[in-house]
């Protein structure tokens, strides 16, 4: 903390978590760390508790949060160990809406989920940062502060913008956030570690349209996707030969909800593995001269697939709602004296980012509508754990800065001046 | 060695006194290294010469550097025998805090409590305050309420003075929307004045300077013209950048045709001047390269043509002869200069003959050509008389081929504005006077002698070869 010659350096280490629920995943660790200890899919499989689970479904009861007792009671199925697994009647249910909390009862189950399971300590040692959207509305604010202090007793509890934190795993106090997240895309400028919420742009292309548009390219392509679970076995076979695999036995009931949750997750594997952005707009010939990429479905057909992975992605950098019209807009939304530091500091972050060629393709872009006058420079972390979980290493870091510890909203502090002063304390 | 001597069942002599030295050494104790005899150093020799030729175990010295110092090997963690110092999960109060709340960090056992090292950045902006009272006697404005006023300081205070930041988190539902300068100017204004009122100096816009108040004064029309500047910068379109840039690099392009023609006039009027001494054509040719020097072509503007072209038309029939500036100049030698032989000794009178090596090679061909065309040996015996006028020959042909060069150059320029000439005023045609039109080739040749003549080697007259 302080050397030998009376200088401060490094942070201070007060046991705080961060907490970084997004619309794909939760991120939760201590601060201070460089990952999270746990990224939690944001949905969580709700089923009846009675249900008993096959001999082949081999379930892990350790790991079930919620001990069912009662026949009526329900039992929430939260992590992938536990999600995946096909139920009878287990329907999956997200609590997040536009960037925010939406089902407190949900998200107070994956909080406990947390608390016992990622984190194994009890609530009330460990100060609390949680990350929010720019535009999460004032009572959702509240209502988490509200939770976190009298249902968890955290000591401390504080908010922070995911754009600033961002910005901040980046290194910079003033920079333009682009969150290329699950549900939307949205470009925020941050000034002085300040986002300025009304020059914020944000647009519906996220992760979650990537995989829809994969859907669809692969029924036009006439390729079946069958969801993992549903394969027993399956033999090799050659390249676009007719899949022969056997299926597997399923139980009954399950739902239409969570049988969706899985085809995502296997088209979002498709993306991920596949799909790629052109340096330039789509251009038929130069995307296939690139050389194809494999993929096996899970049934085992398996292809090499070839320009349609870079049509894939051009819905990414739609015209009026792709990340690089979003940048400008926000950028151009900004006092003109705030410009030219943020056109200085581009800064991408979230899961789509991650996508090969999406930074290099935002840069091209950008590089041609940014107006000459600026000096414009994009940047990202190469590592693509660094670029999805940006907030959260942000906040990593912000909650272990020494001169911050000042910062959190204590419990006294909650106690005397309730949550109205949420709106002073976090801006 | 050993497993023959058990092959053939031979007892291994020293084999079965195994000592305790021996097993711990192994064989190595039994090599013994023969020490020779140091040498001594003789008296006079350099301690690393010695060193070379005679060291420990009198190898050779090795070919390729060995490092054997410990400069690059890992040292070894040192391993004290003092006790670790604990850390400890200890409980702090922050005095940066209002609320006295506990944290708890890691600290080490032996340090003594002091305060909270972090505490010390907790800096704030000093934004003035003022009563109600204050502000109804000084602070009204029309336009803005005090309610306002109190939003805007309260802003202030809360992110310390970053306008951009105030302004984003303005509450526009309760107030109008107002632009930074806005909100800049009132701050300012009600520090200037509380600044004047007050006593106490608060304020981080007011300094002391030689005991007497400094306000900073907030010129907010002169940033909002700014700032209109800017952003008009800022939202030029790409038509427009383009525009600019093509309207620069055209620029460029004019400047540097400019240039171009200076310099090529400037070394046509040297070469020029060299060869002139008052001979009628040459005068001639002199006055169209001075005027070529006043025609601009290319892509200046077309009145700045026509301009020059009336003044060009002008000094054609008015000015016979040119006014000589250039004549002042002293007549260079523009041939061939033969270095003159030096240095002692003998030397074959050939090499007075050759070519110094400042004659380009193009040159050089161009005069062997033009010997082969007068039928003379491109190398004659050297006599004293031939290599003189050889190299006189030579340094005339020389000269020859500029003015021929120079000639053709001319003719193209005033071809190349008769063609624009004709382009311009269409259905005209220029009628280039014939003293300056230059078709003839037979015509050519004929004063090329004379301006030999002209020229003048110094001895071409009066000497016969």
């Amino acid at each position: 903390m302080s050397g030998p010659n009376g200088m401060l350096y490094g942070g201070d280490e007060i046991g705080a978590l961060v907490f970084d629920p997004g619309h794909h995943s939760l991120r939760v660790g201590y601060a201070q760390e460089d990952t999270p200890k746990a990224d939690i899919p944001a949905v969580i499989g709700v089923g009846p508790a009675t249900h008993i689970p096959d001999a082949e479904e081999k379930v892990p009861d350790g790991n079930v949060t919620q001990s069912a007792t009662k026949k009526d009671e329900l039992r929430y199925y939260i992590d992938v160990t536990e999600l995946h697994v096909p139920r009878p009647n287990m329907e999956v249910q997200t609590y997040m809406k536009d960037g925010q909390i939406d089902n407190w009862d949900l998200f107070e189950k994956m909080l406990d989920y947390c608390y016992s399971k990622v984190i194994r300590s009890p609530s009330e040692h460990h100060p609390a940062l949680f990350t929010e959207a720019v535009w999460t509305t004032r009572p959702a604010r509240e209502k988490l502060a509200e939770l976190l202090f009298e249902k968890y007793q955290a000591p401390a509890f504080f908010l922070v913008k995911n754009a600033v934190l961002a910005a901040f795993a980046n290194g910079k106090s003033t920079a333009l956030v682009v969150d290329a997240g699950a549900s939307q895309t949205s470009a925020i400028p941050v000034i002085d570690g300040y986002a300025l919420t009304s020059a914020a742009a944000r647009s519906p292309l996220g992760g979650d349209h990537l995989a829809s548009q994969a859907k669809l390219l692969l029924a036009n392509m006439h390729i079946h996707m069958l969801p993992l679970y549903s394969i027993q076995s399956k033999e090799v076979i050659r390249e676009r030969e007719r899949a022969r695999y056997t299926p597997r036995i399923l139980p009954a009931g399950l739902t239409s909800s969570w049988q969706q949750y899985m085809l995502k997750r296997q088209y979002e594997d498709f993306v991920h593995t596949v799909a790629q952005v052109s340096e330039m707009v789509y251009d038929e010939r130069t995307a296939a001269s690139v050389p194809g990429v494999h993929y096996e479905f899970p049934g085992g057909y398996h292809q090499d697939f070839g320009p349609e992975r870079f049509k894939l992605t051009e819905c990414l950098f739609e015209q009026t709602l792709g990340a690089p019209h979003l940048v400008c807009a926000a950028a151009s939304a900004c006092d003109a004296d705030a410009r030219s530091a943020l056109w200085g500091a581009v800064v991408a972050c979230g899961g789509v980012a991650c996508t090969a060629g999406w930074m290099e393709r935002l840069g091209k872009e950008l590089a041609a509508r940014a107006p000459s006058a600026h000096r414009l420079k994009t940047s990202a972390p190469p590592a693509h754990s660094e670029r999805r979980f940006a907030a959260w290493i942000g906040g990593s870091i912000l909650a272990s800065i020494g001169s911050f510890q000042q910062m959190w909203i204590s419990s006294q502090e909650y106690d005397e001046g309730g949550k109205g002063q949420l709106e002073r304390k976090c801006p | 060695m050993a497993d023959i001597l058990d092959i053939l069942d031979i007892e291994q002599p020293g084999a079965s006194e195994i000592t305790r030295d021996s097993i711990i050494h192994g064989d190595k104790a039994k090599k013994k290294y023969v020490t020779a005899k140091t040498v001594r150093r003789p008296e006079g020799m350099h301690r690393e010469v010695f060193a070379l030729l005679y060291n420990d175990n009198k190898d050779l010295p090795p070919l390729l550097p060995t490092d054997t110092g410990k400069a690059y090997k890992q040292t070894k963690a040192k391993l004290g025998m003092r006790k670790v110092r604990k850390w400890v999960w200890a409980p702090f109060t922050n005095p940066a805090r209002k609320d006295n709340a506990v944290f708890h960090h890691w600290k080490r056992a032996s340090d003594e409590a002091k305060e909270y090292p972090f505490a010390q950045f907790n800096k704030q902006v000093s934004i003035p305050s003022y009563s109600e009272s204050e502000y109804n006697q000084f602070l009204k404005s029309e336009d803005w309420s005090q309610a306002e006023t109190d939003h805007l300081m309260d802003l202030c205070q809360r992110f310390d003075l970053r306008f951009i930041v105030i302004h984003d988190r303005w509450d526009r539902a309760a107030f109008r929307d107002r632009s930074v300068e806005d909100l800049k100017e009132r701050y300012y204004n009600i520090c200037a004045i509380l600044s004047k009122v007050k006593t106490n100096p608060w304020s981080n816009s007011v300094t002391m300077v030689n005991g007497e108040k400094r306000v900073y004064h907030y010129d907010a029309e002169h940033e909002r013209k700014r700032k209109e500047q800017l952003k008009r910068l800022f939202d030029r379109t790409q038509e427009q950048i383009d525009e600019e840039q093509m309207l620069l690099a055209e620029l460029k392009k004019i400047e540097a045709r400019k240039r171009e023609r200076e310099r090529k006039t400037q070394d046509l009027q040297k070469l020029i001047s060299r060869a002139d001494s008052g001979n009628g054509i040459v005068n001639n040719q002199t006055s169209i390269v001075n005027e070529g020097a006043n025609t601009p072509t290319g892509s200046t503007s077309t009145i700045a043509r026509r301009h020059d072209r009336k003044l060009h038309k002008k000094k054609l029939t008015a000015q016979q002869r040119p006014v000589r500036t250039v004549e002042a100049v002293t007549v260079e030698w523009s041939g061939i200069k033969f270095p003159e032989a030096r240095g002692a000794g003998v030397w074959l009178r050939s090499q007075r003959m050759k070519l110094p090596p400042g004659v380009g090679q193009r040159k050089t061909k161009a005069i062997e050509q033009e010997l082969r065309l007068l039928n003379i040996d491109i190398a004659p015996t050297p006599t004293e008389a031939i290599c003189k006028h050889f190299n006189e020959l030579r340094s005339d042909l020389a000269l020859a081929l500029d003015l021929k060069n120079a000639l053709a150059s001319c003719e193209f320029e005033l071809q190349a504005l008769r063609h624009q000439y004709e382009a311009l005023n269409p259905g005209k045609t220029l009628t280039i006077p014939a003293s300056i039109c230059n078709t003839n080739v037979d015509a050519e040749i004929k004063p090329l002698g004379e301006i030999i003549d002209v020229v003048g080697s110094p001895s071409a007259l009066n000497t016969t070869i």
